[in-house]
């Protein structure tokens, strides 16, 4: 379906821009309040005031871990619940990211809407009735937030001209003919074709999306041993089943003292399936030591149920999902 | 039988064995789900449209028929990984019967993702059928109702199955094989000089 995002300077009008562009187009117009009154069902609209385009800051190490942890659920349900919503609407998306959700989303289109903080003051003052110097702190802040919060999530800078098909400084222009300019951007988007590129590969390389980092079920982002984990952790995540990295370690033998002599850890631990998986990429005529394992821990723990994947069933995987092997 | 390029197709299921299976599949099908109203058959795209169409034809019962199409692993261009439905239902599933065509069952991520989003819009039952499963390959368990063969690991195409969109319209089903190069010497014939 059609997706125009709309990204705005505290205090430009964007909101209002992206209304009437809804309005306009008939697009469904996702703003804060089309995402909180959708959140409750998710249960995490407690979260949103507190993530909603901002960054965490000014918080100590351990609650740092804590917030993050949640964060890192708070926007990848948003994030689902966008792409999600755009598979069956046309949609107007105002802030949260639109334009690098959809960045390489071909029918998108991407506006920034900007205005000289002279007129940004004046709106301020009036709409939120504040005196110019409390307004000028507020545009201050806010527009910090959404700048961090771009750069913090998705490795982005919030001014990148790059990341826009259209800017439009509401000092000259007014809302409706922002509007207006955006429905025709739209239309003649549409009717010739998407001849814009995204941006070139080296900047795509250069991203760092805290959001899309391998994370497990606990939200923590593991050390893998080998680039096939890390491989098969994000088949797991793309396919919605939770995991956990080496979460536990059996026990095979004892010395006459009682001392643990071997032991194993299984790569994962999937909590929905009760399963713990084995990978190996070793080549079969090697596997024979981790098989003595498996067999050994099949017989104290009858009751754990454990999978092996060995190279060739990890190898015909990547080649059902097209994917080279990466090495060591 | 031989395939193109670097690949080598062995036939592992002849059109006869599969239509004969398929009609197996019909009638068991038609008789279990006798005098119920509203069925819906779900067919995944792409891969269960050759098995849906002709499966459909061995019913003796009323059906609805509607599609499901989802991303697939190493498709998405998305920064977030995660699967998405690509074409959704046409038809509301709540309080009916849904009987879920697949092509293949492997690993069971698919499937498991599938039957997950399906029951969240409360089906009154839900059941799968697979053309073809692979229980060698499964990572996480999933239930499969109806099957037409059970085969060992091996990469198949054909009668929906594809290889980089390749051999779906094969009436069989064939193991692709990397063709194994025979380096020939050549021996001249001709000696000039």
């Amino acid at each position: 379906m059609a997706v125009i995002t709309i990204s705005r300077q505290f205090g430009s009008g964007g909101e209002e821009v992206a209304r009437l562009v809804a309005e306009k187009k008939r697009y469904l117009l996702v703003n804060k309040a089309m995402i909180l009154e959708n959140l409750r069902s998710y249960g995490i609209s407690d979260d949103f005031d507190q993530f909603d385009e901002k960054n965490i800051r000014n918080i100590d190490r351990a609650e740092y871990r804590e917030l993050e942890k949640k964060r890192r659920h708070y926007l990848k349900t948003i994030h689902n619940f966008i792409y999600d919503l755009a598979i069956r609407e046309n949609l107007v998306i105002l802030g949260r990211g639109g334009q690098v959700l959809f960045k390489d989303f071909p029918p998108a289109l991407h506006v920034k809407i900007i205005a000289p903080l002279k007129c940004r003051l004046r709106t301020v003052c009036k709409s939120y009735g504040l005196d110019e110097a409390v307004a000028a702190r507020l545009i201050e802040e806010k527009d910090r937030d959404r700048q961090d919060y771009l750069r913090q999530i998705f490795g982005y800078d919030w001014l990148d001209l790059d990341l826009y098909h259209l800017v439009i400084n509401t000092g000259i222009f007014g809302l409706e003919e922002a509007a207006l300019l955006i429905v025709n951007a739209a239309k003649v988007k549409e009717e010739t074709g998407n001849v814009l590129n995204s941006l070139p590969d080296a900047k795509i390389q250069e991203q760092n999306f805290t959001v899309s980092q391998v994370q497990d079920a606990k939200g923590n982002a593991p050390s893998f041993a080998h680039p096939s984990e890390e491989e098969f952790a994000k088949m797991l995540d793309f396919y919605q089943i939770k995991w956990l990295y080496e979460p536990k370690t059996f026990p095979l033998e004892w010395d006459s003292e009682g001392n643990i002599t071997v032991a194993f850890a299984p790569d994962f631990y999937l909590p929905e399936q009760d399963l713990y998986v084995e990978l190996t990429t070793q080549k079969q005529k090697l596997v024979w030591k981790k098989n003595k394992k498996i067999r050994r821990l099949r017989e104290i723990y009858p009751h754990v149920k454990i999978k092996i994947i060995y190279g060739r069933d990890y190898r015909g995987l990547l080649q059902k999902y097209g994917i080279e092997e990466k090495g060591e | 039988m031989s395939g193109e390029g670097e690949h080598q197709l062995e036939i592992l299921l002849t059109k006869e064995q599969i239509q004969q299976r398929v009609a197996e599949l019909g009638e068991k099908i038609s008789r279990d789900y006798a005098g119920v109203e509203e069925l819906i058959m779900v067919a995944v795209l792409r891969g269960s449209v050759y098995f849906a169409v002709d499966l459909s034809r061995r019913l003796s019962i009323p059906f609805t028929l509607d599609f499901i199409g989802i991303s697939s692993y190493g498709a998405t261009a998305y920064p977030l990984g995660v699967v998405r439905i690509t074409k959704d239902l046409d038809f509301s599933i709540t309080h009916k019967h849904v009987f879920l065509v697949e092509d293949i069952v492997d690993t069971g991520l698919t499937l498991n993702y599938l039957i997950k989003n399906l029951k969240t819009r409360n089906p009154q039952s839900l059941r799968v059928c697979t053309f073809l499963d692979l229980p060698g390959r499964r990572i996480v368990d999933v239930p499969v109702d109806y099957r037409g063969f059970e085969i060992p690991d091996c990469f198949v195409v054909g009668y929906g199955l594809d290889y980089q969109e390749r051999y779906r319209n094969l009436e069989e089903v064939a193991v692709l094989k990397k063709r194994i190069r025979q380096q020939k010497t050549q021996i001249p014939t001709d000696f000039s000089g």
